[in-house]
Order: structure tokens, then C-alpha cells, then sequence
């Protein structure tokens, strides 16, 4: 257990845990937090994982906890490490099981006053052309070679299903398709799961949310990314479905013994791990791709199957309906990029779960329109509660690995969620708050309440503060679909 | 709140227990056949999962095989993890024994899955660690949901 003396402050809102505080760790861990934030950090097992986290071979920097940090299970949700591709590892548990969890923003032209009447016929639709819920089966069932293909093409193969356009994928990240992608990685269980779950939401935190553009800061990044203020936005929160939460369990037992074999000793098993460049982290980072480029695709049916529902209730009442994507950004994920260490350019496994990657202005994998202005970072709030679209910077990358925040973080358990919140009231409360709610299950709503998770406003100041992302824009959510 | 004790000393059952984002069960049994019961019945009580009152059911034969109780504990919940959300298939009353060499051999009866509230995503190796105990052994599990 970590405490608040082990910490030390080395900025405003920097703490540092250094490597002394446990032999076996190989890098300091570093929390961007407030004191409100850090008491919420110290009150579950987020920073023991983090420094658990630092024991992992061949990192390099830090271990970076991000301050919408939360206990998750082996890595924190909110970390941040970097592995040299020469001697550093892998590990799934490191990533998550729902690789490439995301969040895939759209803006519109549509004033949130002309729409207002119709927001309970919007959610209703949403829910509708969105499936979602417990092990739901999608609108687009695959072959086995389908599947190969959505594999190794991500949100590409979208496009050519004309589900997508050409803006779409030059406003995802990667463009919606990360290389190295072989699907002979994938075992037979991830490809059942996989084939009947493409196009849909699923259950616990994930969701589609209609927002209002509360709030602009940026007037130059909001128009760029199309976002006006008291018009409409879209979010929808979702990753790669049982098809990737298989990958990642085939992995974390496929390397179990790998990890002994290649005598890495770890605190936790769930941390497993094999050299980057070893047959067996090679086989992740392939099978790995596929699970991320299922995740692409699905956001981006997602997104198609939004779109049908905007039209379906806007059309005739509002002069323009469509949703233009701002971006689509991963947070579950590990990506082999270059970073500068010690003044020297170096490839490195960036493991960043629970947490964006925030590349600043210049980046070439920008699309044209961001590239003078940084990556669009989005961090959604809590269904009751604000979201914020930010901009990441030049001092992500020395600070960060070029990462950022994704989201409130919970600080309440499920357990506790539900025995002091009830799912039909919470739904009432948040109609009256003006939040049209849809809904699987209120068992579920309860869980997963804005009381349960921390003030994403305060997570935003710590990251602005810090220097690695600035703000865009403050969304007020006011129709939110569940699975 | 306590899921599965029937009251007295915890010798066998689940208790689901705090964690901030997943889900958590302390699972006690008698035995490792006993504390695998009581994890595959914790796991489904935390899911929600509900029979289709009155359907007909078929009967099924799980072997399973691992290098430690803690692999065969996850492989054993992954297995009824599958069936639950790619089969829709919901285990009754299960027969359970492990042999020699962490041999699992479990008979299932198997019946379609009416209700299921809640998903769980993966069965993680956590802070896993099968423990023995004055009273059988124990385990603490998390579930990524």
C-alpha cells in the first residue's frame, strides 16, 4: 500500500514515488494529481498497481498515472509506460482486455433550440439502430473471411461497406487501422466471439451519448473540429467486444509460462509479459492489431448506425442533420512509436490504458486541419456530467509519452454504487436534469451513476495545468443511450 | 452484501467485496472442487444470470487441465463465461471433481440463459492467488467488467 509520505511533490500538481521505495522497482512512478485527486488515488489500490507497473523489464521515463487514475486490475486504469523495443516487453494486462476501449466524437450543425423537442425521439432511436446490452448480437454478422478482412483493414472496411466516408477515416486515429495486424494470431474462441458482435455498444461503461457544445475555448481548434457552440455533438464510447476481451485472456495465459521462461519476475500475475521482439510479444502485438482494427470498425458502424437515427428524427425538422467526425482516439492500447529519451530518438512500446495518447501540433499523422493545432484529446464525463474535447501538446511528450486523460475516473465501487444508488431514480433525476436516458438495465445505470465517478473538471484543470493537453471545449450531455 | 453464505462460518460460499472499477468475490470452499463450484455460482449470481424457467435442458462434459489451481480456476470461469454469452447457455446443477495432475472433469446441465443483467468482460489473474485455509482454501477473484 502506497501513502500519501511515500509521495514527493515535484510541481504544482506532480508527485513522484521514487524507485527507492521498492527494490524491485525500475522506474519512479509519477502521479499528475491535485491534493483531491491524490486522496482519491490513495484511497484504493491504483498507485500500488502503478508501482507494481514499474517493475516490468526494459521501461523506460516513468510510470505515468494520470490524474483520472483507478484500481483496474494487474496496471492501473490511468497508466502510462514505455518499453525500449530492445530489451523492454509487452504485457497484455498492461493494455486491457477491451483493446482499443475508445471514444469517437462527431460534431453537427444542428442547434441544440431546434432539436430540443425531439431529444427523447433521438435517444429512442439511438437506442434502437445502436444495439447494445449484455453479449448482444450486431447488425453485421461475419464470415470467417470477413473477419480476417475487418482484421487487418479496421474502420477501412467500414468504408468500403459504404458505412463510413473518407473523412471519417482520416479523423481516426491511425486512420482507423493499425499495421501488422495477422489474424493467423487470433484463436478460434476470439473468432466465435468475434463474428456476431461487430456493430454493437455492449454493456457496463460504454455508451452514446447527445451532447450540446456547452462551451467553447479555443475558437480556432473548435472550428476546425466543427464545434459551435449550442449545437449538437455525438459521442460514442466502445471498444473491440468479446472479440477483443478474448485476445487479451488468450494472451494473458499464453504468456504465463512464456514470463517464467524468460525468467521475468513480476508482483502480479495478471502483469505478464514476453520481450517486445520475443515470438511471443511479436504474436500479441499482431493478434493485438486485430483486435484494435475490430475495434475501429465497430465505433465506425456505430457511428453509421447514429447517423440513420439523426436522420430518421431530424430530417424536415432541422435544416442540417448530419455528424461530421471530429476524431476517434483509443485508450486502451499499445503502440510502437518513437520518443526522444536522454536527448536520443528511440522506438518504444507505449502501453497506455485508460489513457489517450495527446500528440502535439506538427505530428504527421494528423489529418491537415489538426496539424498545426495537435491531436484532438476527448475526455467524456460521467452521462450527468460534462465532457471535453482538448488538444494535445509538445510537453506530452516529454512529459507524458505523449498521453493524456480519458475520462472522469471512478472513484465509488460498483458494489457501493449499488447499494446506495437505485437505477429508476437516478434515471428520473436525470431526465429532470434534462438527460433523456435509455437504458438495458438500471442495475446497470446505478453502477455506472456521475456520483461514482470523480469532477472531470478538476481531472481537466490537472492535465492543463501540467502542460499536456489544452482546452477545446466543454459538451453538455442531454440524451445518453446504455447498454 | 453477501451473495452466497448461508450464515456460520464461511466455509464455503462467495462474498462480493469492494473494488473501484471491476468486480470482486472472495470464494471459500471446502476443497479445490468446492471452491471452483462456489466461484462459477458467484460469477453467475454477479452477472445476473437467470434460467429459462422450465426449458429443457442437455448435458454436457467440461474437462479442463492446468499447471496451477489458479490457471485451472480461470479456465473454468472463462469456460462458463463462453457458454453464457456465445451460446446462451446457463449451467444448472454442476458435478465437479479434480483429479490428479489438476485434472478437471465437470458434468453440466445446461438450459438456455433467460436474463443476463450485467456483462463481464474477462476473468482476470489479479492478485489470484488459491490459498489454503484451517477451514478448505480461498480465493479472491476480479472480474474486468
Amino acid at each position: 500500500m502506497v501513502h500519501k509520505k511515500d509521495l514527493q511533490r515535484v510541481g504544482p500538481v506532480v508527485w513522484e514515488i521514487p524507485p527507492t521505495f521498492r527494490p524491485d522497482m525500475r522506474v519512479p512512478v509519477r502521479l499528475l494529481a491535485d491534493e483531491r485527486l491524490l486522496d482519491a488515488a490513495l484511497g484504493d489500490e491504483s498507485l500500488t498497481q502503478a508501482v507494481n507497473a514499474s517493475t516490468l523489464p526494459g521501461l523506460v521515463g516513468h510510470v505515468t498515472v494520470m490524474p483520472d487514475v483507478h484500481q483496474g486490475y494487474g496496471f492501473p486504469i490511468g497508466g502510462v509506460a514505455a518499453a525500449r523495443l530492445t530489451d523492454g516487453v509487452v504485457s497484455p494486462g498492461a493494455i486491457g482486455y477491451d483493446i482499443n476501449c475508445g471514444v469517437r466524437l462527431l460534431s453537427s450543425g444542428i442547434p441544440f433550440a431546434d432539436a430540443r423537442p425531439l431529444l427523447g425521439d433521438l435517444a429512442s432511436a439511438l437506442d434502437a439502430h445502436c444495439p447494445s446490452g449484455v453479449g448482444t448480437k450486431g447488425s453485421v454478422p461475419l464470415t470467417a473471411k470477413e473477419l480476417d478482412r475487418v482484421c487487418r483493414e479496421g474502420a477501412s472496411w467500414a468504408l468500403k461497406q459504404g458505412w463510413a466516408t473518407a473523412e471519417d477515416i482520416a479523423c481516426t486515429e491511425e486512420n482507423g487501422r493499425i499495421d501488422g495486424a495477422d489474424p493467423e494470431c487470433i484463436s478460434e474462441r476470439a473468432r466465435q466471439r468475434g463474428r456476431p458482435q461487430l456493430g454493437t455498444l455492449g454493456a457496463g461503461n460504454h455508451f452514446v451519448e447527445v451532447d450540446v457544445v456547452e462551451q467553447v475555448l479555443d475558437a480556432r481548434a473548435a472550428q476546425a473540429m466543427g464545434l459551435q457552440e449550442g449545437h449538437l455533438a455525438l459521442q460514442i464510447h466502445c471498444g473491440s467486444r468479446g472479440f477483443g476481451h478474448q485476445v487479451c485472456s488468450d494472451f494473458v495465459a499464453e504468456l504465463q509460462p512464456a514470463t517464467r521462461r524468460y525468467g521475468i519476475q513480476l508482483p502480479d500475475r495478471e502483469l505478464v509479459c514476453a520481450p517486445i521482439e520475443s515470438p511471443e510479444g511479436r504474436r500479441y502485438l499482431a493478434a493485438m492489431a486485430c483486435a484494435a482494427n475490430y475495434a475501429f470498425a465497430n465505433r465506425q458502424i456505430l457511428a453509421h448506425h447514429a447517423r440513420e437515427a439523426f436522420e430518421e428524427v431530424l430530417r424536415g425538422h432541422v435544416r442540417r442533420w448530419e455528424l461530421h467526425q471530429v476524431y476517434d482516439i483509443a485508450h486502451n492500447m499499445g503502440k510502437i512509436e518513437e520518443h526522444t529519451l536522454a536527448g536520443r530518438r528511440e522506438r518504444v512500446c507505449v502501453h497506455r490504458k485508460g489513457a489517450t495518447r495527446a500528440f502535439g501540433p506538427g505530428f504527421a499523422g494528423l489529418p491537415p486541419q489538426y496539424r498545426p493545432l495537435g491531436q484532438p484529446v476527448l475526455v467524456p464525463g460521467s452521462m450527468g456530467t460534462a465532457s471535453w474535447v482538448l488538444l494535445g501538446t509538445a510537453t506530452s511528450m516529454e512529459v507524458s509519452f505523449g498521453s493524456c486523460c480519458h475520462g472522469a475516473g471512478r472513484v465509488m465501487s460498483r458494489h457501493q454504487a449499488k447499494r446506495t444508488l437505485r437505477g429508476e431514480r437516478l434515471r428520473q433525476d436525470l431526465e429532470q436534469a434534462g438527460v433523456h436516458v435509455r437504458a438495458g438495465s438500471l442495475a446497470g445505470l446505478a453502477e455506472e451513476a456521475p456520483q461514482a465517478y470523480k469532477d472531470v473538471d478538476a481531472v481537466v484543470e490537472v492535465v492543463t495545468q501540467v502542460g499536456i493537453a489544452t482546452k477545446v471545449a466543454r459538451l453538455r450531455p442531454v440524451a445518453v443511450v446504455k447498454g | 452484501m453477501t451473495l452466497g453464505y448461508t450464515g456460520g462460518v464461511p466455509s464455503s460460499g462467495y462474498v462480493e467485496i469492494d473494488h473501484t472499477a471491476d468486480w470482486a468475490l472472495r470464494v471459500h470452499g471446502v476443497d479445490l472442487a468446492d471452491l471452483l463450484q462456489q466461484a462459477a455460482a458467484g460469477m453467475l449470481a454477479l452477472a445476473g444470470a437467470l434460467p429459462v424457467p422450465d426449458a429443457t435442458t442437455q448435458p454436457r462434459t467440461l474437462r479442463l487441465q492446468a499447471a496451477d489451481r489458479e490457471t485451472l480456476l480461470v479456465r473454468w470461469l472463462e469456460e462458463l463465461l463462453f457458454l453464457l454469452e456465445n451460446q446462451g447457455l446457463l449451467p444448472g446443477p454442476i458435478q465437479l471433481e479434480v483429479g490428479p495432475g489438476l485434472q478437471l472433469e465437470a458434468r453440466l446441465r445446461l438450459g438456455p440463459v433467460g436474463r443476463l443483467s450485467r456483462a463481464i468482460k474477462a476473468v482476470t489473474f489479479h492478485g489470484l492467488h488459491v490459498i489454503d485455509t484451517s477451514e478448505g482454501v480461498e480465493a479472491t477473484l476480479v472480474f474486468d467488467v
